[in-house]
Parts: C-alpha cells; sequence; structure tokens
C-alpha cells in the first residue's frame, strides 16, 4: 500500500517540522503551552508589575524581586545576590542567547520564582514575564 | 708578612662572580620563601642548581686558589686554625684559611641539598617542575619539611661565613670582601698571580641572563607556563553548565566525595535555593563528583583536603575547610569586602581549572600576604 505509507511518510515530516518550528521560537511554544493550562492574554505590562514585584523572605528578612539579581534594565548586566557572579543581560536585543532555549527558560522560571516568590510562578505569570522579557 | 710583598690577583673572576651569584640568590630565595613568590624562588633555585654544578668543575679546572686541591685541610687543622686565631698567632693563607675552607664545603653541600629538597618538593608537593608528579605528596612533605630545616642551617653557616670573613680581615689587616670583588689580596712576593679568565665569568653572566629572559619570559606565570606540568582535572560539561551560572564551578577535587554526597541531597536548599535538578542530572554530576572528590588526591589541594577535612565533617563551603582557613587566615576584613569568598578566582589565575598553583596568584588582588611556606 504505497499510499498508506506517503500519508505514515507525511504525518511524520510534519511532526518533524512541527519540533523544528518549535525550538526556533521556543517562547512561542511555551506560551502555547501556557495556554493550554488556562492562561491567556499575556501583556508586557503585567510582566512588568511582575519583574518589580517586591516580596520579603521569611526566612532572611531579604528583600527579593527580579531586578535584585537581574537590575531594573534588562540591557544591563546583573549579579547573583549571594555569589556576586555576573550575570548577563536578560534582554534578547543586547543578549541574543537569551530565550533561545527552551529547557534554560523553564529551569530558571522554575528556580527564580521560587527563590524570589517563595513558590512557583503560575501559568498566566510565567507567560507574561516572558512577553515582558521578549519585548526587551 | 714584611716588606717583600705586593698585590697579586689571587680570586680569578669566574670564582668571584660565582661568589656574589651564590650569595645574590640564597639572598633571594629567602626573600621569595613565601607561597606567592614561588615562580620566583625557583628561579633562584635553579640558578643555584647551576652556580654549584659549575663551582665542582671549577675546583678541578679552575686557577691555583680557586681549585679543592689548594683548600682540602683535615678537620684538625681547620681546629688547629682557629684555636692559634684565638691566641692571634695564626699562619696565613694565601687562598682559603682550613676553618674557612670548611665553611666553603658546608655552604657548597647545602646548597646542592636545597636544590635537590626544593625540586622534589616541587614535583611532589606543587606537581611542577622537573619533577612534576615523579614522587607521592608525603614525600612532598618530608622533602619540604627538609628543604626548610636546611635553609636555616644554611643560614647559620652563612652567619659563620661571614663573622669569619670579618675576623679574618682584622687578623690579616686586608679587606678581604674587597678581594672577593678585585680579586687582589696582599701576599708574599714569591706568590705569582692567576690568570683572570674573564671569558668564563662573562660565558656565566651571559648564561644565566637568557636563562632568566627563557625563563621570565612567560610572567606573571599563570596556570599552563611552559614550567607547568598541570595534573589532569577533567572538566565534565554537565557540571560546568550546572554550576557556572550562578558561581565558580568548583572543581570536585576541592571537597571529599562525602561533602558532595550531602550537596546533591541537600539540592532543595542549596544555599538557600531550590535547584530542582532532575534525577537524570543528579546521578551524574554525583557520579562525576565521586569520581574526582578531593581522595582522588588529582592535585596537591586534593591532597590536602583529603587529608585535612575531619572525617566526621562533609563541609559544603570549601571556605570552611580547615585547609582553606589556613591558607587564607592572613587576609584581612577589607579583603573579603572587596573579593567574595567564593570567587576564587578573583586572586587564583587558574581557579577555572581547579588547580591552585602558589605560582599562579595575583598578588594584587591578594594585596595582604596568603600564607608563609609553601
Amino acid at each position: 500500500m504505497p499510499g498508506l505509507r506517503n500519508i505514515a511518510l507525511a504525518a511524520g515530516l510534519a511532526l518533524l517540522g512541527m519540533d523544528a518550528t518549535a525550538s526556533a521560537a521556543p517562547v512561542d511554544d511555551l506560551l502555547q503551552q501556557f495556554r493550554a493550562q488556562g492562561a491567556s492574554g499575556f501583556t508586557v505590562a503585567a510582566g512588568e508589575q511582575l519583574w518589580e514585584r517586591k516580596v520579603i523572605d521569611p526566612k532572611t528578612g531579604q528583600a527579593r524581586r527580579c531586578a535584585l539579581c537581574h537590575t531594573a534594565d534588562l540591557r544591563k548586566k546583573g549579579k547573583h545576590a549571594s555569589t556576586g557572579k555576573v550575570i548577563e543581560p536578560m534582554a534578547p536585543s543586547v543578549n541574543p542567547e537569551r530565550l533561545s532555549d527552551k529547557a534554560k527558560i523553564k529551569k530558571w522560571l522554575a528556580r527564580n520564582c521560587k527563590w524570589t516568590l517563595g513558590r512557583e510562578c503560575t501559568p498566566q505569570e510565567k507567560g507574561d514575564v516572558l512577553t515582558m522579557l521578549r519585548s526587551r | 708578612m714584611a716588606e717583600d710583598t705586593h698585590r697579586v690577583r689571587v680570586w680569578d673572576a669566574p670564582t668571584r662572580i660565582f661568589h656574589w651569584l651564590l650569595a645574590a640568590c640564597f639572598a633571594g630565595d629567602w626573600l621569595t620563601r613565601d607561597a606567592r613568590y614561588l615562580d620566583v624562588h625557583e628561579f633562584f633555585g635553579y640558578v643555584i642548581g647551576a652556580l654549584v654544578a659549575f663551582r665542582l668543575v671549577w675546583g678541578f679546572a679552575g686557577t691555583h686558589w680557586a681549585r679543592f686541591a689548594s683548600f682540602t685541610f683535615p678537620a684538625s687543622s681547620a681546629w688547629r686554625y682557629l684555636l692559634a686565631l684565638a691566641r692571634a698567632r695564626q699562619a696565613h693563607y694565601v687562598g682559603h684559611n682550613p676553618a674557612g675552607s670548611w665553611s666553603i664545603y658546608a655552604l657548597l653541600t647545602l646548597a646542592a641539598l636545597e636544590v635537590a629538597t626544593g625540586v622534589v618538593t616541587l614535583g611532589a608537593e606543587k606537581r611542577l617542575g622537573v619533577l612534576a608528579g615523579g614522587f607521592g605528596y608525603r614525600v612532598g612533605d618530608i622533602a619540604h619539611a627538609l628543604h626548610q630545616w636546611l635553609a636555616y642551617a644554611m643560614l647559620a653557616v652563612v652567619a659563620v661565613h661571614i663573622l669569619g670573613v670579618l675576623v679574618g680581615c682584622l687578623a690579616d689587616r686586608q679587606n678581604l670582601i674587597a678581594s672577593m670583588l678585585t680579586g687582589y689580596k696582599r701576599a708574599d712576593s714569591a706568590i705569582a698571580a692567576v690568570e683572570a679568565r674573564r671569558g668564563v665569568a662573562v660565558t656565566l653572566a651571559l648564561a644565566l641572563a637568557f636563562g632568566a629572559l627563557g625563563y621570565f619570559r612567560a610572567y606573571p606565570m599563570a596556570a599552563g607556563a611552559p614550567r607547568d606540568r598541570p595534573p589532569a582535572l577533567p572538566l565534565d560539561a554537565v557540571w560546568k553548565n550546572e554550576c557556572s551560572d550562578c558561581h565558580l564551578d568548583y572543581h570536585p577535587s576541592l571537597l571529599p566525595a562525602r561533602s558532595w554526597s550531602r550537596m546533591f541531597a541537600e539540592q532543595k536548599s542549596h544555599f538557600g535555593e531550590d535547584l530542582g535538578l532532575s534525577n537524570e542530572t543528579l546521578r551524574h554530576l554525583q557520579a562525576y563528583a565521586e569520581r574526582n572528590a578531593a581522595e582522588a588526591l588529582a592535585s596537591p589541594v586534593a591532597w590536602k583536603m583529603a587529608t585535612t577535612v575531619p572525617a566526621a565533617a562533609a563541609p559544603l563551603r570549601i571556605s570552611a575547610t580547615p585547609y582553606w582557613e589556613q591558607r587564607h587566615a592572613s587576609l584581612d576584613a577589607a579583603t573579603w569586602e572587596r573579593v567574595h569568598r567564593s570567587a576564587c578566582g578573583k586572586c587564583h589565575r587558574d581557579a577555572e581549572a581547579g588547580r591552585f598553583a602558589p605560582g599562579a596568584i595575583d598578588i594584587n588582588l591578594g594585596r595582604s600576604p596568603v600564607q608563609k611556606g609553601g
């Protein structure tokens, strides 16, 4: 059955193709995932608000926010709050490596939301922050 | 000595240049005994080795008073000389007197032993130099201790030698220090002058100059300088990737395996952060750490960590280990305001390679002394 084989091949190629577009635009892919989890209407303004939100860490009494390490100006280099290690700029306009690796985005959203806010971020919050970051 | 004396060349030029270079290198080695100046200390040591080797040859090939044959005396005659000197009835010697000759043999022997123990210490303890890795760390500890004690012994003999020269100046009524500079002494007119042999002296000086040029060409010496034969410290890509985002990717050889096991078991509260590493990543990091932890003794620092962290302790901070504290004890609070304790690379130019060779410490950033000794 050559017809069936062609369909299977086409389906396979389509899957591969989808995968290729997904890795080419990791942020779009992630936003799609967040939407599938019920989030919607991501805005730069909401992302900015979250970026500046201050949370007092109950253990250390430290006032934490994203800008503490990454600075308020995303095109500038930041500094790790406890080790002092330099963090490259977050804005993709000056640091093209940013937002290019899906696994990295997921890892850092998970780790840094926990440290900064004391909890994981909701899909809505993650989508807003990514939307804001992409605009810089 | 009555009227029939004359000023006559006794010391040839190579003997004189040997004498003053040895004195300068000994002083140089004494001043650079701190581990931070190890590369310079090492250079002076090589020069001393070359000088002693030259002097052994010159003891047979040199001019009359430079030859061992002219100053080989039994110990008893050295003693008799000293007794006679005490009563101001000593015989006069054109070259070395019997007591002085013994201090010269002592200095030559000690200098040779210092070079030997130094090279063994360097190779065994620091894994540097011509004998890099040729001996175990334990041999290095012994050689290092010997090197230090022999240095004190040599300093004592140098003091005796200088005292002897000053006494000799008074006893002989002539400036022996100037003699060693000019080569001339006042002696019986029957004594013939020796040749200057300036060509050999110039060759010696040129060899030293070219040696210094070659050695210090790569100065300041960081890891990977030509003299280095660094131990192989394998770097793992996952390790580097996971660790270096927040801090230096500390080499696993800097802590014992039990510390790393605890580190990964406590990954949910890693210095206040939840790392959230996957089980697969954790297993990989754990396996790499276990293979290359301090106990693998891949570097001198690994050896120190493996042997000085108490068996009951599993420190998570490298800066909380006894060896780290000992090595950084003399740094003041101002230094730690300038440099974070976790940022080893601020002062150690080879921190990323995990080596921490003494010669690779940035003296300007450290500013105050790190620690005496090696």
